[in-house]
């Protein structure tokens, strides 16, 4: 997935899912939108989805940094390669 | 340190409705909550009891995402009364969020509907994977009590009952004693259970359901009367915020009773039969824990689910602590058993009841069985001058509890 198609499902997630619109690419989301560490479990399990695999629990640990959009998506990206 | 505690909020989600006006209408005028079973998939075509005490109205819940996410159908009850009893009280942001006002409050068992579903998806390939981040959140024993905590950022004492049809019963108690003995100043207190063909299943079971009058949901259950059958299952909830007399004083909060006493001991026995000895002897807690005697009781409230033994061991308790002249009211006829959420929504009907100052009847009671005629049933809608009542309540596992309340002049 290009990193255009990966925002695009994010921000579809994003707004089904949590109830948040067009969240912007550098803005906390915890800060902004009371998006945990909750949400962020949810989040994955989405993401498996985009990724059409599971992932591991190590890759998992790795998302629980994530802040922002720009964070999520780059993430994505990193996943898609492994 | 031996405190006054009083009712500063009262709200309920009743299957005979939510609104003082709608819930008064519906007892003086004999009308029953009691419906046909919804159907599913899971179980309501198995149980015989084709009945079910439902609450048939829409609520508008006006909860945030942050909030939402952590409710099951339970919590979402529970959220609403509280929110709705906090708003009469009056109490402010400031003191919810001191660390001295708590939460007691419960459910029979969490959130059943959401427990179903991890069922469901537990027998299916990949089913750990399939768990949610809040299900657990959703559907655990305390999940009512915490969901109203994080509601209100209320940073007290939680305790969260969970002994079946005494739940909300014995929150009441609980958060009575932690303010009476100085360690919190208000407590919102109550249970709630939700739309749910398990717990009818459980009790179809041991063959404690309605079965007979599945084609008149309106006439079932029937406490104390001679063709009783059985409990039907409900649902709902409630909410009481109680506080330190002075405290409330201060504020110049409405006061709408006074929570008196509390009785609660357990059979110390078999886990589903009725005990007389226990029950009896729970009634003379409460009534000695309120520092009166029984001839100081204008109305008890019974537990009185409509099953054949259980309703005469009752009676016959009452008959010993009270005689036969104190008037004895039912209210599950009009509701079927609200499980956890029982004992506060009576306490909730009681105090309309005491506030209007009348008595409703006891609903379906047609022609009283001979074996519990030893009290003065309330077969009439009758004026009654209401300065204290009690509110029984008993659970499987033995439990008893016995609230008294007094109007607040």
């Amino acid at each position: 997935m290009s990193r255009q198609t990966i925002h695009e499902l994010l921000l579809d997630v994003f707004k089904t899912r949590f109830e948040i619109d067009n969240p912007g690419l550098d803005e906390n989301l915890r800060e902004t939108y009371d998006f945990d560490s909750i949400d962020a479990i949810e989040l994955l399990s989405e993401l498996e989805t985009f990724l059409g695999r599971e992932l591991t629990q190590d890759e998992k640990k790795q998302a629980m940094d994530i802040r922002t959009l720009r964070d999520i998506e780059e993430y994505v990206l990193r996943m898609q390669q492994t | 340190m031996n405190r006054r505690v009083v009712i500063t909020g009262a709200a309920a989600i009743t299957p005979i409705g939510r609104t003082e006006d709608r819930i008064m209408d519906n007892l003086l005028g004999g009308v029953s909550g009691v419906r046909p079973i919804r159907s599913d998939d899971l179980l309501a075509r198995q149980v015989h009891c084709g009945v079910f005490g439902t609450v048939d109205e829409e609520i508008e819940y006006d909860f945030p995402r942050r909030n939402r996410k952590t409710m099951g159908p339970v919590s979402f009850y529970a959220c609403q009364v509280a929110t709705e009893a906090l708003a009469q009280s009056g109490l402010t942001e400031d003191v919810l969020t001191s660390g001295r006002v708590g939460v007691a409050y419960g459910s029979t068992h969490g959130s059943p509907t959401v427990q179903r579903d991890l069922y469901l998806i537990l027998g299916r390939e990949g089913g750990l994977r399939r768990i949610g981040a809040t299900d657990y959140l959703k559907s655990m024993v305390h999940t009512t009590a915490v969901n109203i905590t994080r509601l209100f950022g209320i940073t007290g004492r939680v305790i969260s009952s969970g002994t079946a049809c005494t739940t909300s019963a014995q929150a009441i108690g609980f958060g009575y004693e932690a303010i009476r003995f100085g360690r919190q100043e208000a407590m919102v207190c109550g249970g709630a259970d939700e739309y749910d063909t398990t717990t009818v299943a459980v009790f179809d079971s041991l063959l404690a359901c309605s079965t007979r009058w599945n084609d008149r949901p309106e006439s079932t259950p029937r406490p104390f009367d001679v063709q009783r059958d059985g409990l039907v299952v409900g649902e709902g909830a409630s909410a009481l915020v109680l506080e330190e007399l002075e405290h409330a004083r201060r504020r110049g909060a409405q006061i709408l009773a006074e929570v008196i006493g509390f009785g609660c001991s357990n059979n110390g026995g078999d886990m589903i039969l009725p005990n007389a000895a226990g029950v009896r002897r729970t009634l003379l807690m409460g009534i000695e824990d309120a520092r009166l005697s029984p001839d100081d009781v204008d109305l008890v409230s019974a537990h009185a689910t409509a099953t054949p033994m259980g309703d005469v061991v009752e009676a016959r308790a009452i008959a010993d602590v009270y005689g036969g002249s104190t008037p004895v009211l039912a209210l599950k006829g009009y509701m079927g058993h609200t499980m956890g959420a029982c004992g506060g929504i009576e306490t909730v009907l009681l105090l309309h009841m005491m506030k209007r100052g009348v008595v409703t009847r006891s609903l379906n009671l047609d022609e009283v069985d001979p074996r519990c005629a030893m009290v003065n049933h309330v077969t009439q809608v009758a004026e009654m001058d209401l300065r204290v009542v009690s509110v029984q309540n008993f659970a499987f596992g033995g439990v008893n509890t016995c609230l008294m309340y007094r109007r607040f002049d």
